[in-house]
Formats: C-alpha cells, sequence, structure tokens
C-alpha cells in the first residue's frame, strides 16, 4: 500500500485532532488543574470543602464557586482594584504584596485560607504566622461571627495597607504579637500542599526524621508530602509544621 | 549531473507539508500568546489558552515514571500532554517520526532558518559537520533524552523547561523564560544557518525516542533498486543527511518521514522511492 503526501498530512490531522476530539468527548483532556478542593472526610463539616486545601493557582472565582465567598469581597477585602475581580489568582497575591513580604510578613495563599475559613466557619487549623489585611480583617469583624479567640488572633496579625502604600521605604504597619516571633522561613523551603518528599530530602531533611515524623516507612520521595498524609489518615497540619521545623533547622 | 538534478527537484516540493507545518506553528504561536493573555486577564474568545507544557507530547514522556510510580504528573504537566503522547506514538508506529517532520513547530522554525542557511552556503550547507564526528552527535539526543527523564524522575519537576529552546522561543514574553533555554535556543539558531535541523539531529530528546519508531514502524521509505538512477538526488535533498540512496529500505534512526527523498518530490524516477506498507 502506497500513501502520498496529501493522504499523509490528512492522516495526521484526523489522528490528531480526532484523538483531541475524543478524550474531550470523554472528559480525559485536561490542560490545566480542576481547582476542586478536597472534602473533610470527618467531623461536623464533613462532605464540605476543606479550606485548608485551596492552592495558589486557583483565583477568586474558583474560591467564590467552591466557597461560595463573593469574588468582589475577596478582591475588597485584599485590596484588589480591579473590573474582574474573578480573574485574580492568589499566587499574585505575592506579587501585590510583595513589600510587606519584605519585612517578614507574607500575604498570600495561606491568608486566603484563613480568610475563607474565619468567613465560612469551615474548620481550619493555624500552623504558621498568617497575616491578613486591615480591611479583610474589618469585613470578618463586621460580619459578627468570629469568637474571642479568632478576634485576639486577628487583632495581632493584621496589615494595614494604607500605611504601607503611602511610605513604602519604611517599615510596614504590621500587627504582630509581641511574644512570638515572625515566621521568616525562606519560601522555597516551605512545606506546602505540592511539596513532595523529595523537595524535603532535598532541603537536608533526613529520611530517618522524615519516617519518625511519619511513623512509618517514607514512600516514593515523588509522592506529595499532602497527598501521602490524605492516603493514611495522617493529619497534614500536624505533619506540616513537624517537618518545616526539621527543614528550618537546616541551613541552606 | 547534479546541476541537473538540483535544478530539477527544486521544482517539485510537498507543498501540503509546508502548509501542515505553517498550521501548527501559528496555532501554537497564537495559544501561547492567547495564555499569556488568558494570565493578565484577557484572551482570544474560541482559542485555547492552554500552557505550552499541558500541549508539549514530551511532557508526557517524562511523567510517566511519576504517573507509574506515585499515579500523579509532573508539575505543571496535565492529561492533554499525556494524550498527545499517545497519539504522537501512535503515528510514530504506523508512519515514523511524522511529529517532527510535519507538526513540531521548532523543526519548522530550523528549516525556515535553514532557508536562510542554503542561500548562503548553497551547495556547502548541511554539509560542515565531518561525517565522523556527525555519525558519533547523532547518538548524543539519547544521552539528553536520559538525563531528562532521570532528573525528572528524580527531582518531580520538569527540569527539561529550564533549558528547552522550543519553549523559550514561544515564551520570549512570559516570566517564565529561563536563560538556559535561551542560550540553547540562540545556539540552534546559529547552527540552523549551518547545519539542517541542528537540535533534531543532536539534542532533540523527543526526537530521540520517536526515532527508534524507525525501527519497526508500518509505513516505510522504499527504493527500489531496479529503477533507481543512482543520481544520489535522495540523498541531497534529505534533511537528516540519510544516504538513501544505498538503502533498501530507510530504517534510519533520524529519519523524520518528510518524504522529501520520494518520487513524489525530489526522486527523478516514477515509483522508485515510495512510502509504502509491506512489501508492495
Amino acid at each position: 500500500m502506497r500513501l502520498n503526501s496529501k493522504s499523509l498530512a490528512a492522516i495526521i490531522l484526523v489522528i490528531l485532532f480526532g484523538g483531541i476530539a475524543f478524550t474531550t468527548a470523554m472528559n480525559w483532556w485536561q490542560t490545566e488543574s480542576d481547582k476542586v478542593p478536597a472534602k473533610f472526610s470527618a467531623g461536623e463539616a464533613a462532605g464540605q470543602f476543606n479550606p485548608g486545601d485551596i492552592r495558589g493557582s486557583y483565583t477568586f472565582a474558583d474560591i467564590e464557586k467552591n466557597f461560595e465567598v463573593p469574588a468582589v469581597e475577596l478582591a475588597s477585602a485584599f485590596t484588589i482594584e480591579t473590573e474582574d475581580p474573578g480573574s485574580v489568582a492568589l499566587k499574585d497575591l505575592e506579587t501585590v504584596y510583595a513589600s510587606a513580604a519584605d519585612a517578614g510578613v507574607e500575604v498570600g495563599t495561606a491568608s486566603v485560607r484563613l480568610f475563607v475559613a474565619l468567613y465560612t466557619g469551615l474548620p481550619y487549623e493555624i500552623v504558621e504566622e498568617t497575616y491578613l489585611p486591615q480591611p479583610a480583617v474589618d469585613l470578618l469583624v463586621a460580619r459578627g461571627t468570629l469568637t474571642d479567640e479568632q478576634l485576639s488572633y486577628l487583632q495581632t496579625h493584621s496589615v494595614d495597607l494604607a500605611a504601607l502604600k503611602e511610605s513604602t521605604n519604611q517599615a510596614p504597619a504590621v500587627t504582630v504579637p509581641a511574644s512570638e516571633p515572625v515566621a521568616g522561613s525562606d519560601s522555597e523551603r516551605m512545606i506546602k500542599g505540592k511539596t513532595t518528599f523529595q523537595e524535603v530530602l532535598d532541603w537536608g531533611v533526613p529520611k530517618e526524621t522524615i519516617e519518625t515524623i511519619l511513623g512509618m516507612e517514607m514512600p516514593n520521595p515523588l509522592t506529595k508530602v499532602k497527598d501521602f498524609c490524605a492516603e493514611k489518615g495522617l493529619d497534614f497540619e500536624t505533619i506540616k509544621p513537624a517537618l518545616q521545623a526539621e527543614a528550618d533547622k537546616i541551613t541552606p | 549531473m547534479k546541476t541537473f538534478f538540483w535544478k530539477k527537484f527544486t521544482r517539485r516540493r510537498i507543498w501540503i507539508r509546508s502548509l501542515v507545518q505553517i498550521f501548527f506553528f501559528a496555532l501554537i504561536l497564537l495559544i501561547s500568546v492567547n495564555h499569556q493573555l488568558a494570565e493578565d486577564g484577557g484572551g482570544i474568545p474560541f482559542l485555547s489558552s492552554a500552557s505550552l507544557h499541558s500541549l508539549c507530547p514530551f511532557g508526557g514522556v517524562v511523567t510517566i515514571y511519576q504517573y507509574a510510580a506515585v499515579g500523579t504528573f509532573v508539575q505543571k504537566i496535565h492529561e492533554s500532554a499525556f494524550i498527545l503522547m499517545i497519539i504522537g506514538f501512535l503515528l510514530a508506529v504506523l508512519f515514523g517520526p511524522v511529529f517532527c517532520g510535519w507538526v513540531c513547530p521548532f523543526g519548522t522554525f530550523q528549516e525556515w532558518l535553514g532557508k536562510l542557511g542554503k542561500k548562503i552556503f548553497r551547495r556547502r550547507y548541511n554539509r560542515f559537520v565531518p561525517a565522523r564526528l556527525d555519525k558519533v552527535l547523532r547518538y548524543a539526543r539519547y544521552l539528553v533524552l536520559a538525563w531528562v527523564i532521570y532528573m525528572t524522575a528524580v527531582t518531580g519537576k520538569l527540569i527539561f523547561a529550564d533549558y528547552d529552546p522550543y519553549f523559550a522561543l514561544f515564551n520570549f514574553w512570559s516570566s517564565e523564560l529561563a536563560v538556559g533555554g535561551v542560550v540553547l535556543l540562540a545556539a540552534t539558531m546559529l547552527g540552523s544557518l549551518f547545519v539542517e535541523r541542528p537540535w533534531c539531529k543532536y539534542a532533540c530528546p523527543y526526537g530521540a525516542v520517536l526515532g527508534v519508531s524507525n525501527l519497526f514502524r508500518v509505513f516505510q521509505i522504499r527504493r527500489k533498486e531496479a529503477t533507481c538512477k543512482l543520481d544520489g538526488a535522495c540523498d541531497i535533498t534529505c534533511p537528516m543527511n540519510i544516504p538513501v540512496s544505498t538503502l533498501t529500505v530507510v530504517r534510519d534512526h533520524q529519519c523524520i518521514s518528510c518524504l522529501e527523498c520520494t518520487s513524489e518530490a525530489r526522486c527523478p524516477a516514477a515509483a522508485t522511492v515510495d512510502f509504502v506498507a509491506g512489501r508492495s
């Protein structure tokens, strides 16, 4: 059987685009993450989305879809001026708040997790120093659903952006608890949802230490710490600070 | 004699291949621009804004180990890359590395630069590298492939993105642009003025994977010795410098199934060099 160039061109296009069309129809064709957080498997919030699983790749629209927190309120809380608040990506917050980060106070994905948890009343364990912009704190306080403990925490973990914008050369007006040091971990060595065991090993944490913290044998190093915890029924919010503490002990 | 054939075969081109190449180059360029526009909150309607990583079949290849070991993809790789990898393998089993010769925008880009090199150096073009050195260098892309797969498996990260000239070419406006990619892109552009498809020949890890299909593909390039005039037209025209006139069946791991050597294109003898299945 002989094939000429025109037939070959047609076959290539049919196989390529036919394959894409078929896999799209089967819902297999995905060019990005599905942006749906994990759900609580137990407790009063069982079956609801876990704010602790919000990722940096999410947009405010994704938060609105999953947690019913309006994107407009998120934009207002995090002082983002835009005509399309739904398109704001969480990972961009670190850029917006770069000057705060320079002062050792990170406003980013963890801040949105905390905000969403307090806004919705869903469980969320704060495992690192997490700060919210003052407008976000004001919005939450105005809703009147915070406990005394939560109010107390926010009073010492807010960032006054107005003062920050007025004087970028000065240290940002950050309310920091006097007794607690500000977390200053290198963000490159910060354990996040996508951190793999390999990365923790690369930072210098010995395998034995990791296994002691896990209380069991470490899986394939390419496994994400968070995925492993979910699979083995371990509390990621407990494992994470323990591993982070070990990573912080090691000088890069 | 060669002058005669040079004049003769320059009149016949496989125009459909050029058309397909232009289509895919434009498509990837538009999608890549649209990806940036979408990141900035805009975008072209009805056009995919997928990242280049999600549309590269080699992304599927490098994630095989992690997928088999822990059931997840390497960072930035999604199902689409895996699907394109499978489609690429299917095409390669049937027709050889047609992805390289017909689809890959970076191969097309090198060919376009090569046209300039041909104008400058004419016959000397694509004949600069000494044969013995060239033969050894052709296997370098397997070393690149092994390094990329090993490093990706060990780190779980898309290591090659920092060195990929193809990614650099279509992300010049992006914050993801890596110095390593720019350097290799510049080297490839310069090299393309002297050698046809230098990246494909000496360094492309995906070409290395697909090149293996030349050993067992269904449709092959076959030369009929009975009607062959042994004029060397097929050898001169082959972008990958394969000595087609000395072979009955082209099984060289570098063939990209461009069909430029066939009787439909450069070979002046009818039905002598054909793209066929079986022994017909």
